[in-house]
């Protein structure tokens, strides 16, 4: 612990205070469908769907956007719908 | 038991507009016969699709609300798969939209109350951490 207290106040802004100010200013993901309180997911909603799908078309991983599971689940079959009736594109492979 | 349910059609952009109002009037009939209700019919009109179906980049998108007997849905499945005008269509029950609902009423009810204690006990900690920080402060 001394060793640490020493680094951090000798060499001011270097590695250690980063560290913290990185653990300390990072938001916490939240999820946006709890947050406004949405109970149910449309698949005709294809804007919000828009947002949770990659450019190729794939479903983004509900660790990345920070929506919980029980939202993930209807936001999953949602985008499916979605595919199905053409408001939103099939997975294609990247180009280039 | 009647239930609710949503229709989604996408029908051929070159239909005119009666071929497109007996697609809708078949279905209505096969509901009417079942002694269910049309509560809404929402025709958004032509638009892109995001991909073409059946070499078509347009369609044209019909949605029915209804509140029938799910045994109506072998003819009307039968008639809109047969039927050459109609591109895709989606049937969905909207039950489970409520039971889905209550379910979370429920769990923010909870995370409300959660949430109020802990403003609480923040308010309370915040008055408290100030002489603290100082005393931090003056260590350096």
């Amino acid at each position: 612990m001394r060793s640490n207290q020493n680094n951090s106040t000798t060499s001011g802004s270097s590695n250690a205070p980063k560290y913290q100010k990185k653990f300390y200013f990072s938001r916490r993901k939240y999820c946006v469908f709890c947050k406004d309180k949405i109970k149910f997911i449309d698949y005709k909603n294809y804007k919000i769907l828009e947002n949770f799908v990659l450019e190729t078309g794939k479903i983004l991983p509900a660790r990345v956007t920070g929506v919980c599971s029980y939202h993930q689940k209807q936001l999953s079959k949602a985008i499916k719908r979605a595919r199905h009736m053409a408001f939103l594109k099939f997975v294609e492979p990247k180009r280039g | 038991m009647k239930r609710k349910y949503e229709i989604g059609l996408i029908i051929n952009p070159e239909a005119t507009e009666e071929e497109v109002r007996k697609i809708i009037d078949t279905i209505a009939g096969i509901i009417e016969k079942a002694k269910g209700s049309i509560e809404n019919i929402d025709e958004w009109g032509r638009r892109k699709l995001a991909f073409p179906i059946q070499k078509h980049k347009e369609g044209i998108y019909v949605f029915i609300n209804t509140d029938v007997v799910g045994a109506a849905f072998l003819s009307i499945e039968r008639r809109l798969k047969l039927s050459e005008k109609v591109m895709r269509f989606v049937i969905l029950r909207l039950d489970d939209r409520l039971k889905k609902a209550n379910k979370l009423t429920k769990k923010w009810r909870r995370l409300e109350r959660i949430s109020r204690k802990s403003q609480e006990i923040k308010e309370e900690s915040m008055t408290n951490e100030k002489p603290k920080a100082r005393e931090a402060k003056n260590e350096k």
